[in-house]
């Protein structure tokens, strides 16, 4: 690619690095100073597999120090936050996650009471390829993890987890969310947009919109003042996201490789991630978008949008060669432009007509989604295609920067700079790339 | 640029040999890819001019020094300050001469700490940088003559009492304003002194002219629990150019040490 070679890959590499490094915290990274000033779950998790090419003992750091604010009830919160940040510099902060139930975090650390996409143990796998030490520690709370997903948002006549907010799923504001949250009311929205601390570091056209930020902030209130105890029927955001639930198998592979290298028993691991395979191909396949996509459990209905979370069972080495095959096609068609167009994948359907380049994860291209589909091929066998969606992610940072996301389209570098996970999962390509030669 | 695995450099006295030529031999099959110097007082350094020509000719690569005496240019004397900055004078000359690029020292060494008694020293901080600004224009200018650097190195608060972090020091170079006068950065003392050693090295990158390498007890790298990795990564990641020199003790016979440590290094850089 010819921006690659105009920009040297050591130069992006250093930058990356220094990245890490201006990030950290003492024991974790942020993802961006100003708009992010706390560690974030899934963050942490693409943050470790960056620090283990450079200084794995901050990998394991990463991976602990989120692990270790772990909920009694074995959930891994979204956020913990930094008790020397201010409450307010953040919204929401800790205030209005409060009060934690007592199944809730250990005294004295402040987290939100949601989750991400358990990337943790597929991260922790890879920190251990390059230095294992902590992986005996870690496992047990792994295990936890998994167990509370399992036990806790297990929706049983689907066999698949659900998320509860639409910030579980890592895509805030995902348009695969838009009906299930079009059911929550946008309530104090002023008072809401009052609080808002993400439009002093960011233009508003790339960020959710205050109505949205008002359903968000219902969902919350909803889920805290009941205990956050997973009553489905309670709740009135319940989805059954393709990203969430392939992250979970794959993660659930890393797991029964970590059991089996710790000597213990890896088999339920196995059967998990098998089950959730299964359920992903019953139940979250779209013939007419060639796709997997969210349902919403509250209507069963599988809502009729591509984005780039309806890839990403691509991961799932148990998928079937049909619908593998049909997501490749569906990526490198006109929806996704892989090598046909579209630098990075986009967040969301170019051809869709409510498409917004440059609005979060309505169109935008993101490293970390990136870095999941880069896999996906892997897995699939597509190595041809993985090779130029790693040259993609090389080439947006090239043009642009450490960006937070990219217009898939023009390359422009969107939201934050010097984006922490934009950063480590450059170093892994880089890696990956460099292994190539 | 080499990868920092080829530059790494020891000290000429951790090096077993009785001629800088029986060192260099050692030295080339541990892995180092040269020999730091020490540099006397009472101009011996100077006096081994011929010795050190012989060297060279005879392929050794000697790319620094590192002054030891124990008076130095920020001592209360005025008489021994101005000794202290005669001596650099002479081993900046010395070290161009023979195709070196820098000398070091720091702003002293064992006079005073104050984290120990009598806790206060005779001189006010303002004074100390005073003194410390004209010495280092001074060898800053000449170093510039003579066309090498001269390296500040910060020390830990139980050895010196003016110059302890990199912060420090980058402060007394910047406004100095001579790109001949650096910073010479020792991961030992960084260990001690700096919250983050990593994200100081990247805060001071442009003035940092020199890295010294030992470990968090004064060892040699791999006896202490310095992460190696994230150091030699951030210092890749800074494009530094120089050497990593072994300044430290040894936790055994330097035969079986060095080559081990050397590894070590190795194995860390990217």
């Amino acid at each position: 690619m010819t921006t690659v070679e105009a920009v040297s890959t050591d130069s992006l590499r250093r930058d990356a690095v220094r990245t890490l490094i201006g990030n950290w915290r003492g024991g974790s990274t942020v993802p961006t100073a100003s708009l992010y000033p706390h560690q974030w779950s899934w963050d942490s998790a693409f943050n470790a597999i960056g620090w283990a090419h450079i200084a794995p003992r901050r990998a394991w750091a990463e991976l602990s120090g989120l692990l270790g604010a772990q909920w009694a009830d074995g959930r891994v919160p979204q956020i913990v936050f930094d008790p020397a940040v201010p409450e307010d510099a953040y919204f929401p902060g800790p205030w209005y996650w409060r009060p934690m139930p007592p199944s809730g975090p250990p005294p004295g650390v402040r987290t939100s009471g949601i989750v991400q996409p358990p990337m943790h143990a597929g991260a922790a796998l890879a920190v251990a390829g390059h230095d294992p030490s902590a992986l005996g520690r870690l496992y047990p709370r792994l295990v936890r993890w998994h167990d509370y997903l399992w036990e806790r948002r297990l929706v049983s006549r689907y066999g698949l987890i659900a998320i509860v907010h639409p910030w579980e799923s890592g895509l805030d504001n995902s348009p695969a969310w838009d009906a299930p949250l079009r059911a929550v009311p946008a309530v104090d929205v002023d008072v809401i947009a009052g609080h808002r601390r993400d439009l002093l570091h960011s233009r508003s056209a790339h960020r959710p919109s205050n109505e949205d930020y008002a359903r968000y902030s219902l969902l919350v209130r909803e889920y805290r003042d009941g205990g956050y105890l997973d009553n489905f029927t309670d709740l009135r955001f319940c989805v059954l996201d393709p990203l969430m639930n392939a992250v979970f198998a794959w993660s659930s592979l890393a797991l029964a490789s970590i059991a089996t290298r710790l000597g213990f028993d890896p088999s339920p691991h196995h059967a998990r991630a098998a089950q959730l395979t299964e359920s992903i191909e019953e139940h979250l396949w779209s013939p007419s978008l060639r796709s997997f996509a969210a349902l919403d459990v509250h209507t069963g209905a599988l809502q009729p949008v591509r984005t780039v979370g309806g890839l990403t069972p691509l991961l799932l080495p148990g998928l079937s060669a049909g619908h593998a095959d049909a997501l490749v096609s569906t990526l490198t068609g006109p929806a996704f432009a892989l090598g046909a167009g579209a630098t990075g994948v986009p967040s969301y359907d170019l051809t869709a007509p409510d498409l917004d380049l440059s609005r979060y994860w309505r169109g935008p291209t993101w490293a970390s989604t990136n870095w999941l589909v880069w896999k996906g091929l892997q897995t699939s066998g597509r190595e041809d295609l993985a090779r130029v969606l790693a040259s993609n992610m090389v080439d947006l940072v090239a043009g642009a920067g450490l960006r937070e996301y990219f217009d898939p389209t023009t390359g422009e570098g969107l939201g934050g700079a010097d984006f922490t996970w934009t950063a480590a999962l450059l170093l892994d390509v880089l890696s990956s790339l460099k292994d190539d030669r | 640029m080499t990868s920092l695995a080829d530059r790494i450099s020891c000290q000429e006295q951790l090096l077993p040999g009785d001629t800088l030529q029986q060192k260099w031999d050692f030295a080339q099959q541990a892995g180092f890819a040269a020999i730091e110097l020490r540099g006397k007082g009472d101009l011996a350094f100077e006096a081994r001019l011929p010795e050190l020509r012989q060297a060279v000719a005879d392929g050794v690569v000697m790319p620094t020094v590192c002054v030891e005496m124990l008076h130095f240019i920020g001592d209360f004397d005025a008489d021994r300050r101005k000794d202290a900055i005669k001596q650099m004078r002479s081993q900046l000359s010395v070290i161009g001469e023979v195709g070196g690029i820098l000398a070091m020292t720091p702003a002293s060494y064992g006079q005073f700490s104050r984290r120990l008694p009598p806790f206060e020293p005779p001189r006010t901080p303002e004074e100390d940088r005073a003194v410390l600004l004209e010495a280092l224009t001074e060898l800053g200018e000449h170093a510039a003559r003579e066309g090498v650097t001269i390296g500040l190195e910060p020390l830990n608060r139980y050895e010196n009492h003016m110059v302890n972090t990199l912060a420090d020091a980058v402060s007394l170079c910047a406004e100095v304003g001579l790109a001949s006068v650096k910073v010479a950065a020792d991961t030992y003392h960084m260990n001690i002194e700096e919250a983050d050693p990593a994200a100081s090295f990247v805060a001071a990158a442009p003035w940092i002219g020199h890295v010294q390498v030992s470990d968090s007890n004064r060892l040699e790298p791999g006896a202490g629990h310095i992460d190696w990795a994230l150091t030699l990564g951030t210092l890749d990641a800074i494009s530094y150019a120089g050497t990593l020199a072994f300044e430290c003790r040894l936790s055994g016979p330097n035969d079986e040490v060095l080559p081990r440590a050397v590894a070590k290094l190795r194995g860390s850089a990217l």
